[in-house]
C-alpha cells in the first residue's frame, strides 16, 4: 500500500492583531503593530494510505479546516513537511488540483445558474476528462443514485440535499486520488444523510479513492470510517481504529431510563445523586454514562429505583458519540 | 485541447447569461435613461457656447462618441472587483483556487461568455442604430478592423486593472470604497463620460500616457476617425499593446505576491 498523504510535524501559526475594546481601542487598532501569534495546528503527523476513509474529527476551532487547507495547498505550513499525492501542495497547487476533489459543506463549487449537466460538462473540460471515462463515470453515478432528474435542473433550484449530492458527484467526477469532504451531511435530513453515506462508500470502494472526512455527525463516522483522527486545539489526540478507541472505554455502559416524573427534573435530581457520572436527557430517555470500574450498572439501577419510579430501561455499549465527547473533554489517558 | 479548457467557460457563460433575460432588458433600459440624461446635458453645454464646436467636436460628434462609449461600457464593465471581493469575504475563493488553472485566467474566462452576449445584445444593436441614424458619421471601412483589435486589447487592459484592484481586497477585505474610486477614475480618465478632446491641454497630455485612455478613447477614436494617418493608428494600437503587457505582468506579479501573503498568513 502506498501513502498518498504524509504529514510530518506540521505546525501552522497565524499572526493576529491584538484588538482593543471600545471606540478608543478601535482607533488605536488602526495604527497598532501589536500582533500575537496563534498556533492553529501544533505538530501534527500522520500518514494516510490510498483507499482509506479517514474521519477527521475535533470540536469547532480545533484546526481541522486549517489542516485541510494545508493539505490542499491553499495554506502554507509554518514548519513541517506535507506531501500529498507525491507533491508539496502549496508549491504545486494547480497541478495537485487535478488529483484532488473537495466538497466544503456549505459552499457549492457548481455553477449556480446552470443545469447540473452543464456544470459536469464544464468540469469535464476543465479537468480534461476523456469522453470514455466521463461517460463511464456518469453511468456509474446513475447506477448509484437516480441522477437523471437532477441533471437538467439548475443548481439554484435544488434542495440542499440535492445540491450536496451533486457537489459530491462533481468532486469525484475527474476520478481524483483524494477527496476532501468537509461536513458533507450538515443540515440534511436522515434519509438524505443515509443516501450520501452510501454514495461515498460506493465511490470509495469502486474507485479506491482516499476520502478525508471532517464531520460532527457521528453517524457519518460509524457508517464510513474505520480509522479516525481526533485533534483539539491544534494537537493530535488520537489516531487509530474506532474499535480500538472503544476498547479504551470498554468499562463504560450507557444506562437509559424512563422515569415516571418529568424528564428534565428527574435528570437534575439524578445528576445530584450520581456526581461521578455524566447524566443527560433527551425527549425520551435519561442517559447515564456509567463507568463499571467505579460502580456496577445494576447497582446504579438499584440505587435509582429507591428514589424514582422507573417505567422503562435500556442498556447500551458506549456509542462513538460518547467516546468522542469524552475524548474532547478529558483526552486519552 | 488546451484552448477547449478555457472556451468551455465562454460557452457556459453564454448559457448562463441567456438564463437571465430580464436582467438584460433592465440593463438596456438603464442605459437608455443614461443616454437621455447625456443628451440633454450636452445639449445644454453646447447651447451655452451657441453650438460652436468644442475642442474640434460638434454636438453630434460628441453625442455619437458618448452613445458608443456607453454601449462599450455596457459590455466592458465586468464586476470582477465585486466578484473577487465577494469570493474573498465568503471564503469561496478557496474553491476557486483549487481549480486546475490560474485564478486570473479562471475568472477572466468565466466572464468571457457574458462579454459575447453583451457585445451582441447591447453594443452591436447600438452601433447599427447609430450608424443608420447618423448616415455617414461613422465611417465603415478598415477602421472597423482596427476598432475590433483595439477593443480586444481594451478588454484585456480593463480586466487587468480590475484584477489589480480586486487583489487589494485580499488585504482590505472590504472593496466598496476602492472600487468606487476605481470606477470614477476610469470613467473620467478613459474618456468614457467626457471625450478627451474636452480636457485642458496639460491634463490631456498626462492622460495620454496613462493606461485608462486605452480602454475607451483609443477604440472609439479609431472607429470614428474619418481620415486617419497610418502613423496615428499605429501609435494608438502600439500604446495599447504596451499597456496590455505592462498591466498583465503587474496584475500577475501583484497577485502572486499577495497570494503568498495569504497562504502564509491565512484568510
Amino acid at each position: 500500500m502506498s501513502n498518498v498523504i504524509e504529514l510530518k510535524n506540521v505546525i501552522k501559526e497565524f499572526k493576529v492583531l491584538n484588538r482593543h475594546e471600545g471606540l478608543k481601542g478601535s482607533i488605536k487598532d488602526l495604527f497598532s503593530r501589536d500582533y500575537k501569534t496563534v498556533r492553529a495546528v501544533d505538530g501534527i503527523s500522520m500518514t494516510i494510505e490510498q483507499g482509506e476513509i479517514v474521519g477527521y474529527l475535533g470540536p469547532n476551532g480545533a484546526g481541522k479546516s486549517t489542516t485541510i487547507k494545508m493539505m490542499t495547498g491553499v495554506l502554507e505550513p509554518t514548519s513541517g513537511g506535507i506531501t500529498v499525492g507525491g507533491v508539496v501542495p502549496c508549491r504545486s497547487r494547480t497541478k495537485l488540483a487535478q488529483e484532488i476533489g473537495v466538497v466544503f459543506g456549505q459552499r457549492s463549487q457548481l455553477w449556480w445558474a446552470l443545469p447540473l449537466i452543464e456544470s459536469f460538462r464544464l468540469l469535464k473540460d476543465i479537468y480534461q476528462i476523456p469522453d470514455a471515462e466521463y461517460d463511464e463515470m456518469l453511468r456509474f453515478y446513475q447506477s448509484l443514485v437516480d441522477i437523471e432528474p437532477l441533471l437538467h435542473k439548475p443548481v439554484r433550484q435544488m434542495s440542499l440535499g440535492q445540491r450536496t449530492l451533486s457537489d459530491i458527484l462533481a468532486a469525484f467526477l475527474h476520478n481524483p486520488k483524494i477527496v476532501f469532504l468537509d461536513e458533507p451531511t450538515i443540515g440534511l435530513d436522515v434519509s438524505m444523510k443515509a443516501k450520501i453515506r452510501t454514495l461515498i462508500h460506493a465511490l470509495n470502494q469502486e474507485k479506491h479513492t482516499t476520502v478525508i472526512l471532517t464531520t460532527h455527525d457521528m453517524g457519518d463516522v460509524d457508517a464510513l470510517c474505520r480509522r479516525i483522527v481526533i485533534i483539539d486545539k491544534g494537537k493530535m489526540l488520537y489516531d487509530n481504529d474506532i474499535e480500538h478507541l472503544k476498547g479504551f472505554f470498554g468499562s463504560y455502559r450507557t444506562l437509559k431510563i424512563r422515569p415516571e416524573e418529568a424528564l428534565s427534573q428527574a435528570a437534575e435530581a439524578i445528576a445530584k445523586e450520581l456526581p461521578d457520572f455524566r447524566v443527560s436527557a433527551d425527549e425520551e430517555w435519561i442517559s447515564i454514562l456509567v463507568d463499571e470500574e467505579k460502580q456496577k450498572v445494576l447497582d446504579v439501577l438499584g440505587q435509582l429505583q429507591h428514589t424514582h419510579v422507573i417505567r422503562d430501561m435500556q442498556l447500551e455499549e458506549i456509542s462513538t458519540e460518547e467516546v468522542i465527547k469524552k475524548i474532547y473533554e478529558e483526552g486519552v489517558q | 485541447m488546451k484552448l477547449k479548457k478555457y472556451l468551455t467557460f465562454t460557452r457556459a457563460g453564454i448559457i448562463e447569461a441567456l438564463q437571465f433575460r430580464l436582467s438584460t432588458v433592465v440593463m438596456v433600459i438603464g442605459n437608455l435613461l443614461y443616454l437621455i440624461v447625456t443628451y440633454f446635458l450636452w445639449k445644454a453645454i453646447f447651447a451655452s457656447v451657441n453650438n460652436e464646436p468644442i475642442g474640434g467636436m460638434t454636438f453630434y460628434d460628441t453625442l455619437i462618441y458618448l452613445v458608443l462609449a456607453t454601449a462599450l461600457n455596457g459590455f466592458m464593465e465586468m464586476y470582477t472587483v465585486w466578484e473577487m471581493g465577494r469570493s474573498i469575504q465568503s471564503g469561496k475563493i478557496v474553491l476557486d483556487l483549487l481549480r486546475p488553472m490560474e485564478y486570473r485566467k479562471y475568472l477572466f474566462w468565466s466572464y468571457s461568455g457574458g462579454f459575447v452576449v453583451q457585445f451582441l445584445t447591447t453594443f452591436l444593436p447600438t452601433f447599427i442604430v447609430v450608424t443608420a441614424v447618423t448616415q455617414g458619421a461613422v465611417p465603415l471601412g478598415l477602421n472597423l478592423v482596427w476598432f475590433m483589435i483595439s477593443v480586444v486589447m481594451a478588454v484585456s487592459i480593463n480586466y487587468s486593472i480590475d484584477f489589480l484592484v480586486g487583489t487589494v481586497c485580499l488585504y482590505t477585505e472590504s472593496i466598496w470604497g476602492i472600487n468606487i474610486m476605481k470606477q470614477v477614475v476610469i470613467l473620467l480618465l478613459s474618456g468614457a463620460t467626457v471625450p478627451l478632446a474636452f480636457f485642458p491641454e496639460p491634463l490631456k497630455t498626462v492622460v495620454q500616457y496613462l493606461p485608462f485612455q486605452s480602454i475607451y478613447n483609443a477604440p472609439l477614436t479609431l472607429l470614428l476617425n474619418k481620415n486617419p494617418e497610418p502613423l496615428a493608428i499605429l501609435t494608438t494600437l502600439g500604446t495599447q499593446l504596451l499597456w496590455v503587457i505592462v498591466m498583465l505582468l503587474l496584475g500577475k506579479l501583484f497577485w502572486r505576491v499577495s497570494l503568498r501573503q495569504i497562504t502564509v498568513n491565512g484568510g
